[in-house]
């Protein structure tokens, strides 16, 4: 691992601890920016040039504008203060332990005799270039790529259709509790 | 091929602090912005996989998962809105009508 690759792994992994470990969901969101610039420049020590882009401008970008929009829309307070009880951490623990032990084996035993001259062979035939994605994407994905079309299409209709007001309807800012409870 | 298969380590250890968020947090934002990191922790494994295999499917791989990410983000606040909406809070331990 590259020294580059080795600092951005270390800044990738504070700041998704930063995430999940604030109390306060502006600071976790600011944090998520972090980690997901540091993961972009992984992409790029890994090659990979097209998607470093492309992370920066959707995920950090578009994305993360959004959740910003929304918690400022929202204007929450900072964690309610409840006990967290005993289960939900355990829980998480167990998550973590199946996931790290059901995957790190497997990776561990099929790439373990894996030759670096092989390596160094098959490493420039995938430089993600734009020209080498692009190719791929209007080659053999063309397909996938126009349904994708598709997806994000029916991703606007429904969200308009989620955050629609009805009409006569009082918001909870007007002074009703709106519908639920 | 040690640094390929560390970068696949740090994915799986960005999805286990992703799993970790989803567990114990409660603000249904934070759970989302959780949920982008371990899409971003898969992505990673696809990108260092496509290395080890000197091929670009890896990569348009990643670029489908970025296209599901975006459509997810937009519908996932949409509904986190109208749940602020109903329930004047986006706790998830809230939203429990369903719950036997």
């Amino acid at each position: 691992m590259s020294f580059m690759g080795f600092v951005l792994s270390a800044v990738a992994v504070a700041s998704a601890l930063g995430v999940v470990f604030n109390r306060n969901p502006l600071y976790s969101a600011f944090h998520l920016i972090v980690n997901l610039l540091a993961m972009a420049g992984v992409y790029s020590v890994l090659d990979a040039h097209f998607l470093a882009v492309t992370q920066v401008v959707v995920y950090a970008g578009a994305i993360m504008v959004l959740v910003l929009f929304v918690l400022m829309l929202l204007n929450l307070k900072a964690g309610s203060g409840r006990k967290l009880g005993i289960f939900r951490p355990l829980c998480a623990i167990a998550v973590a332990c199946s996931v790290v032990t059901t995957v790190y084996p497997a990776v561990e035993s099929n790439f373990k005799d894996l030759s670096l001259h092989e390596l160094q062979e098959k490493a420039w035939r995938s430089e993600g270039t734009v020209k080498a994605v692009g190719e791929e994407l209007y080659g053999r994905y063309v397909r996938q790529f126009e349904l994708s079309s598709l997806v994000l299409l029916i991703g606007i209709v429904g969200a308009v259709t989620l955050s629609k007001r009805k009409e006569g309807k009082i918001g909870p800012r007007e002074g009703g509790l709106g519908g639920g409870k | 091929m040690g640094s390929v298969v560390t970068y696949v380590g740090l994915s799986l250890v960005l999805f286990a602090i992703g799993a970790v968020g989803v567990c114990i947090r409660r603000n249904a934002i934070v759970v989302f912005m959780c949920i982008e990191m371990m899409l971003n922790a898969v992505n990673l494994a696809f990108v260092a996989f496509s290395k080890l295999q000197g091929n670009l499917d890896g990569q348009v791989a990643v670029f489908f998962v970025m296209v599901i990410a975006a459509a997810e983000s937009a519908i996932g606040l949409a509904i986190i809105i109208a749940l602020f909406r109903n329930l004047v809070s986006v706790e998830t331990t809230d939203a429990a009508q369903l719950k036997w």
